[in-house]
């Protein structure tokens, strides 16, 4: 019996087994017990903070909107609304926006990630990288707001290229216009670019480095071949989360856009404001499946699965 | 409305850096009811006459006072106090009159005050008597629901150094000299209220009501700065009250529409490098005001009394003088002249001329025929949001 709580089941009476305490909790936590049921919080927390307010949001879409809320009911009105009012041709510039800034993050970024990669010792890659945290510990606020004494009429580019003689009147295209938006984003979420293809690269062993230059394969073909195939879905995860932040952040267009500049984020905020929450919940829905979209094609052409699988 | 409330909030905060006067005694007979602090859902600087706290407004009023801050989003507002637990919460409210009471009022948010309980309200403006609109930015159903605590006649900032001139007209905004250095309010309500304004006046659109206007009147606006955006007049829309400054104190703009404590603060800021005005608009501008009501959950727990006092503050001029003085913003209490110069040791007289010009043109903006007041909720909004994205797309 002493030693029953911790060997196993205590025998009393009858011979019936009665579990002793120590060996109840054991049943409890082991695997039939919480352990069991521990697998599924993911799932529990998806379900809970994920996909009920994604199905949430698609199913307010279609309520009748009332004076100052929305009511059960269902109508295609608000998709109606978005598509045929100058929304739905926002939300294209939008898109448009966050491709072109995904492609100058990638152009800058990428070759960032493999120069860490590559010619940074082993040792010092995870510090360097950690580097580019830094901007992240400042307000995104305060880091686009910056932007402004850089890029305005009497900014410190302008003031540079003036002082130089390069130009003669100050650029004013590079700030309150779309090519301020991308800019912003670019500075905004470019060590997104960055991590991604350096995780990417990481998984790719030295070695296949060394029978390249072994080889002598030159430098465009080893970047064309081998390092983009093969950290093409870190490239692409990167690039999603660049797409998407320059679709959804409100920050940028409305600090550094021209007159009316918007984006999704900021259409379905407007909406909001205005007391319309079935279209906001249509800009929503439709957003998540661009997004939904984007991945599946992204799945479909650089399998993501290998995002996170490291090179055996 | 909407975003420029949204925007507003920036400023609430900011201006609590401006300081005000120091806590002045109690009102003879306002004592607070033991133990009871009134629970305010407000805006956290101007409400407070820019103040870090609201230690002066307590011992103005005689009462507790526990304050949560709150933006003027309408959309949060409304959520708050019709559908959401804002009752159980507060006990008052302010907000944006000229629709905001009609909305909480329909729904049985707030309830109906008893004017003869604020003792200052005998010194409110007139134009809050008279009848007409602004005296239904307070009511609804005939009813007052609200007392006023501040309000403005918006119109535009210019920098005297480069325009080399006081523009009288809205139609500045449109003059090609200017071009690309011009912004206008990323906010369709006071933008196109305004643009209304101008154009009604100077007989280019024909329009009814300003702050209500019909779709078609709405497209008419929307085209006409639509034909000026596509030309390139405008630098931006600005949103929010430092993107405001910013925009004015760094000369990327020599003409803005905004609100007056943008113009005040970028002046400040600029020095002697520009030399900011703000203009008085032949033509009219969009009067608004911030107003506080009593909710209904606050009569319940007998907050009736506290909210008084409060009210009473509102329209006392000690608290019309400070927040003229201070934030620029147009007492609803008659007397304030009268108020500054009897106190020199709070108002020295180096600057109660300034003080006191300032009040004249803003009471000269007021008494403008042209004037329309802020309408939160437009019957057409829809149309005024759907023209609004065509603007900005365009």
């Amino acid at each position: 019996m002493s030693s029953g709580a911790i060997s196993g089941p205590a025998r009393a009476g009858g011979g019936r087994d009665i579990p002793a305490p120590a060996a109840r909790w054991r049943d409890y936590l082991g695997e039939n017990g919480v352990q069991k049921w521990v697998f599924y919080i993911p799932v529990v927390f998806f379900l809970l903070f994920f996909a009920a307010p994604m199905a949430l949001t698609v199913v307010w879409s279609v309520f009748e909107r009332t004076q100052f809320w929305m009511e059960p009911g269902f109508t295609l009105f608000a998709y109606d609304n978005f598509f045929s009012s100058a929304r739905a041709e926002n939300y294209l510039f939008s898109m448009l926006h966050g491709a072109a800034s995904v492609v100058i993050a990638f152009a800058i970024g990428f070759p960032i990630a493999v120069f860490i990669r590559r010619r940074v010792t082993r040792v010092a890659q995870h510090r360097v990288i950690l580097l580019f945290i830094l901007p992240f510990m400042i307000s995104e606020l305060v880091r686009v707001f910056a932007m402004r004494p850089v890029l305005g009429r009497h900014g410190i580019v302008n003031s540079l290229l003036m002082e130089l003689g390069v130009i003669s009147e100050p650029i004013t295209v590079i700030l309150y216009s779309p090519l301020g938006v991308i800019i912003g984003d670019v500075m905004s979420f470019l060590p997104f670019m960055i991590f991604a293809g350096f995780l990417a690269l990481e998984a790719v062993q030295n070695y296949i480095f060394e029978v390249c230059d072994d080889l002598g394969t030159g430098r465009v073909r080893l970047f064309t071949h081998i390092i983009l195939p093969l950290a093409a879905p870190g490239i692409f995860a990167g690039s999603v989360f660049i797409f998407v932040n320059s679709l959804g952040v409100a920050l940028v267009p409305t600090l550094l856009g021209g007159p009316g500049a918007v984006n999704a984020g900021l259409i379905a905020n407007q909406a909001i404001v205005a007391l319309d929450f079935p279209l906001a919940m249509a800009i929503s829905t439709i957003m998540i499946v661009t997004l939904v979209a984007l991945l599946y094609i992204g799945h479909r052409l650089f399998d993501l699965t290998k995002v996170l699988e490291p090179i055996s | 409305m909407n975003q420029m409330q949204w925007t507003r909030r920036a400023f609430m905060y900011a201006s609590s850096a401006l300081g005000t006067a120091a806590v002045m005694g109690q009102i003879p007979g306002a004592t607070a009811a033991e133990g009871q602090a009134l629970k305010i859902w407000a805006n956290p600087g101007v409400h407070k006459v820019g103040a870090k706290d609201w230690s002066a407004m307590e011992a103005q009023a005689g009462i507790k006072i526990a304050a949560t801050a709150k933006s003027a989003r309408a959309d949060e507002a409304i959520q708050k106090m019709v559908v959401g637990d804002g009752n159980k919460l507060f006990d008052a409210v302010t907000d944006n009159g000229g629709g905001m009471e009609d909305a909480l009022a329909s729904q049985r948010a707030i309830v109906p005050l008893d004017t003869a309980r604020i003792p200052n309200w005998k010194n409110i403006v007139p134009h809050y008597r008279e009848g007409g609109i602004a005296a239904n930015t307070l009511r609804y159903e005939g009813k007052v629901y609200s007392t006023p605590i501040i309000s403005n006649a918006d119109s535009l900032a210019y920098d005297f150094k480069q325009i080399g001139a006081h523009p009288d007209s809205w139609g500045v905004m449109f003059d090609s000299q200017f071009k690309g250095r011009v912004a206008l309010q990323n906010d369709f309500g006071p933008t196109l209220t305004n643009m209304a304004i101008y154009l009604k006046e100077s007989g280019k659109i024909e329009i009814g009501n300003a702050s209500d206007m019909t779709p078609k009147e709405v497209q008419a606006v929307c085209e006409f700065l639509i034909d000026w955006k596509k030309k390139g007049q405008f630098r931006t829309f600005w949103d929010g009250f430092q993107n405001g400054v910013g925009l004015l104190a760094s000369g990327e703009v020599l003409v803005m529409s905004c609100w007056e404590p943008i113009q005040i603060i970028a002046n400040r800021k600029t020095g002697d490098k520009a030399d900011l005005h703000y203009g008085t608009m032949k033509e009219g501008h969009q009067t608004w005001n911030n107003m506080i009501m009593l909710t209904k959950g606050g009569r319940q727990r007998g907050a009736e009394e506290l909210y008084y006092k409060l009210a009473n503050v509102y329209l006392s001029t000690w608290f019309g003088a400070r927040t003229l003085a201070t934030l620029g913003y147009q007492p609803q209490m008659v007397g304030v002249d009268e108020y500054i110069k009897a106190n020199p040791e709070d108002f020295p007289t180096s600057v109660q001329a300034d003080i006191l010009d300032i009040l004249t043109r803003k009471t000269a903006r007021f008494a403008n025929k042209g004037n329309a007041w802020q309408n939160v909720f437009p019957k057409h909004i829809r149309a005024y949001q759907d023209w609004w994205a065509r603007l900005q797309a365009a």
